[in-house]
């Protein structure tokens, strides 16, 4: 709470010189009033899924951008977050000024109940057109969904380049990697559940390659931490459906872990934002999402923040140019708009995860 | 009566601040959607889902299995190691009794890990041993690995009971035993375990709800094989329909309510005597330690064995985890030493302050919760009456919630209630949800004390005119000051690992380490959860030395 108090102590003292913040370019010149009425609230509240020590680097630029605008950065889970604001909302109680999700379905959610606000970012043109939705939701990254193995492990001939080389891999070598393949449990893990919905709507082999996990004894998980974590150690040999954000991050400490973009097609995920209704300081949090989605803001989620960048201006290895270049039609965005809320509903749910619990004992 | 007044203002009070989150719990239990919905109607559906799926069932099975099993486990061994420390001439036992409390320290999330880390499957001891056999002779993802884990983890909780009571306990009883020829084994037995045996029943009660109330250690340990207990069910059912649904997860909070409610009738029964256990008479405690013998390396080997076990392991497993990048099969974990994790934690003011934080609602948060359970436990002390017997059920009652939902709970009461809102998401609002959920914890170790004191020093005093409140400062309170600075020690604790109940209140301001763990470990950053629990050890530690030295201070 003090460090609060100071950070509006010291942000007024600087309010004094800096005064006039320059329109970034190629906005229009009306973003000056923007800016002003944002300096005017202070700060901007985010709610995030993301770890706040992995979007620091962000965070900070924000601030030298904008030193008049504190950034109060709130990092909780997907679920967690979708509840307190929810919550928070009812009770018509202070929120979050910008929603910042990796729960793709609950953000569309909460956008199509009516908690968002739309907003004409000035980076709209930036943007590929499946990641916004009613310009209300934004996607921010294009996190491709990837295979990771464990390269002490893992024979080179054994590291499967596709969905049907994994599938053939459990059945060939059946004894070695008997519970030895990680992924989310689509049962109790919300994205894990949106991923593997999303493989069966995109690939016919997906059901086939559920029920060669179902065969080798699948290891299911809630937290990608524990996946991670479990394949570099050797416990467990590949993980299935993984952040490539995460997997990048981990990779770059430790060698031991390899990535594979599946060569037949390639899940992307991306983190969803918006504006609530109820924001109380909307143009602060319009200076935040526009900052995020900006290239200077992208530059660093793609190099620094490594959550790969959702712009083709962007230059880097977790960028969509370079998911792309590699992978050219082979990418299946999940597209940010109102087919995500089909995931959520519950008899479509129950049918889904009792195929799945059968495919698990190998039917 | 002329003190019943303050007294039912206090229990009033109480009843207020942990029947709200409940009732609103309850309310919600009968509803189709979240409370706070434009449209709601009431409805049993709730009740019917959870009553009849099957993962109700066996995750309740399982809850039931290990809750029993940990208490089986714990009580005797928390028994036999406090009155080893406290009774006798064990060698050592000065600078053991720190580490006897260390598992306490350590989130069950991370101490699971290091669990993980060290006797895993690919852990830094069963690669080794599966050279030697062939095989891991252990399974830590079994639930029997769970049941031994969660027993021996718990060891200090009773410790830090029995202990206490020991402590108000006068040793000539004992030393009468010894003369009159009887070995330690039968002393203990005949003589020390009966008058022990309130804290025991207390710490195994308590014990009990813990078990049920398991978290972390099932969400590490039985995530491999998918071993469902109460609390991952939970979880399980938030995301079954795609949005969480209030009203599940209510109901099974209302089961849980009504597996204690058995329990503490229970433990009525069994304490509705409680006068024949006083033992702290109108006579100095003196304590003499009980001579062990030859037994003495016996007692020594069994609790080394223990602290091996239970501390040695999984912190050698998280230490280690906090200064390798990488571990595991076919990996050298000399060439993999690094100092990065330690320096990478400093870069982040958010961690700063959760560790900041921690330390500040450990000392000071729990110093001003054993003084508000003092208040209740005095408001009930020597008053045979109705108000006393709701108390003793109420102050269980939170305990029974487990700390996810409580925390949202008193979020709730912090948004819905009308003037309350400013006090969301600061220190204080932390400092009331940890204080409600830990109120049966700190308000047991305080009666046991209670328990110890001998009417007649009170009445003595009533006699020669003191009111009642000079009573309690003069007489009471000091004869339990032992009691209160354990319950401060044993709070302290708690609060600084806490882990669940302060998420929904999490934000810039009022990060605790427990939080910022919980919100780590689902990205993936172990390399940061691993320094940061190293740290947060390293830190209460000290704390805990510097405790017992004032307390030593305080025995001369």
């Amino acid at each position: 709470m003090r460090n609060t108090l100071l950070g509006a102590a010291v942000a007024g003292l600087l309010a004094l010189p800096a005064m006039a913040q320059t329109v970034p370019e190629g906005y229009p010149a009306s973003y000056k009033d923007t800016i002003a009425a944002a300096v005017k609230e202070g700060k901007v509240v985010v709610y995030s899924s993301t770890d706040a020590a992995q979007v620091r680097p962000l965070l900070d630029d924000f601030k030298t951008l904008y030193p008049n605008v504190t950034v109060e950065y709130n990092d909780l889970n997907s679920t967690e977050l979708y509840n307190r604001f929810i919550s928070e909302a009812a009770a018509g109680a202070g929120s979050g000024d910008v929603l910042w999700s990796s729960a793709m379905d609950l953000q569309i959610k909460l956008v199509n109940d009516g908690y968002a606000q739309a907003y004409e970012s000035p980076e709209l043109k930036a943007l590929p057109q499946w990641s916004v939705w009613k310009n209300e939701a934004f996607g921010t990254t294009f996190e491709p969904v990837i295979f990771i193995y464990n390269k002490r492990l893992v024979p080179d001939g054994d590291v499967p380049k596709t969905h049907a080389d994994l599938a053939k891999l459990l059945e060939a070598k059946a004894a070695e990697y008997k519970g030895k393949v990680t992924a989310y449990d689509p049962e109790r893990s919300g994205v894990g559940y949106l991923f593997v919905t999303q493989d069966a709507a995109v690939s016919p082999g997906a059901r086939d390659l559920f029920r060669a996990f179902g065969k080798s004894g699948i290891k299911l998980y809630t937290s990608a931490g524990a996946m991670l974590e479990r394949v570099t150690s050797g416990e467990h040999l590949i993980g299935y459906n993984i952040f490539g954000s995460y997997a990048l991050t981990r990779s770059k400490k430790d060698p031991n872990i390899g990535i594979v973009y599946p060569e037949d097609y390639t899940l992307v995920m991306s983190r969803v934002a918006f504006i609530p209704k109820a924001a109380k300081n909307p143009n602060a949090a319009k200076l935040f999402l526009d900052y995020v989605l900006s290239k200077r803001g992208q530059t660093l989620v793609a190099n620094q923040a490594e959550l790969f960048s959702i712009r083709d201006d962007v230059a880097g290895e977790a960028t969509a140019k370079a998911v792309n270049a590699k992978l050219g039609d082979k990418v299946k965005p999940i597209k940010v708009g109102p087919e995500l809320l089909s995931t959520l509903d519950q008899t479509k749910r129950l049918t889904f995860i009792k195929q799945w619990q059968q495919a698990m004992q190998g039917k | 009566m002329r003190t019943s007044f303050p007294r039912i203002s206090v229990i009033l009070v109480t009843a207020l601040v942990v029947l709200a989150p409940l009732g609103l719990v309850f309310y919600q239990s009968f509803l189709d959607n979240p409370f706070f919905a434009p449209k709601i109607q009431f409805t049993l559906s709730a009740y019917e889902y959870v009553l009849t799926d099957e993962d109700f069932h066996s995750a309740f099975l399982n809850s039931l299995m290990i809750a029993t099993g940990m208490t089986a486990i714990a009580v005797p061994l928390g028994g036999i190691l406090a009155f080893l420390v406290v009774r006798t001439d064990l060698p050592g036992r000065r600078w053991l009794e720190p580490l006897l409390l260390l598992p306490v320290f350590l989130s069950p999330v991370v101490l699971a890990f290091g669990y993980v880390v060290a006797a895993g499957p690919v852990g830094f001891l069963s690669l080794p041993a599966e050279a030697w056999f062939g095989f891991v002779p252990w399974d830590i993802y079994s639930i029997t690995g769970l049941v031994l884990v969660a027993g021996l983890t718990h060891v200090p909780h009773v410790y830090l009971y029995a202990s206490s009571a020991l402590r108000g306990v006068s040793s000539d009883l004992e030393e009468a035993a010894r003369v009159g020829g009887a070995g330690p084994w039968r002393v203990a037995i005949d003589v020390s375990l009966p008058m022990v045996m309130p804290a025991l029943l207390y710490a195994g009660v308590l014990v009990f709800f813990l078990g049920f109330e398991l978290f972390g250690l099932p969400l590490v340990l039985g995530d491999p094989q998918g071993i469902l207990v109460m609390s991952t069910y939970l979880y399980k059912l938030t995301n079954l329909l795609g949005t969480p649904s209030y009203q599940l997860m209510a109901v099974v909070v209302v089961a849980l309510v009504f597996v204690t409610f058995p329990l503490v009738v229970l433990q009525r029964t069994l304490l509705r005597q409680a006068g024949k256990y006083v033992t702290m008479k109108g006579k100095g405690a003196r304590q003499t330690p009980l001579k062990l013998g030859g037994w003495k390396w016996l007692a020594l080997g069994l609790l080394a064995l223990w602290l091996v076990a239970t501390v040695v392991i999984p912190l050698a497993g998280i230490g280690l985890r906090s200064v390798v990048s990488s571990w595991g099969r076919g990996v050298t974990l000399a060439d993999q030493l690094t100092l990065a994790h330690y320096r990478d934690l400093w870069e982040y003011p958010n961690l700063i302050r959760g560790i900041l934080n921690t330390l500040g609602i450990g000392v000071i948060g729990g110093a001003l919760s054993v003084a508000c359970y003092t208040a209740v436990a005095l408001a009930a002390h020597r008053w045979p009456s109705r108000w006393v017997r709701l108390l003793d059920f109420l102050v269980l009652v939170p305990r029974a919630m487990p700390g996810l939902v409580a925390g949202l709970a008193i979020l709730w009461i912090f948004l819905f209630v009308p003037g309350l809102g400013y006090l969301k998401s600061t220190m204080i609002s932390v400092w009331i949800a940890y204080s409600v959920v830990w109120l049966a914890y700190g308000m047991r170790l305080i009666s046991s004390a209670l328990l110890q004191v001998a009417p007649e020093l009170e009445e003595g005093a009533r006699v020669v005119g003191a009111g009642p409140h000079r009573v309690n400062l003069d007489v009471t309170i000091p004869l339990i000051r032992f009691g209160l600075l354990g319950s401060w020690l044993l709070i302290f604790m708690i609060f600084v690992r806490e882990y669940s109940t302060g998420i929904y209140l999490l934000g810039p301001g009022t990060e605790v380490i427990g939080s910022l763990l919980v919100s780590l470990w689902g990205t993936g950053d172990i390399d940061l959860i691993s320094a940061l629990s190293v740290i947060n050890v390293a830190m209460v530690g000290v704390g805990l030395l510097a405790a017992l030295r004032l307390g030593v201070r305080l025995h001369g």
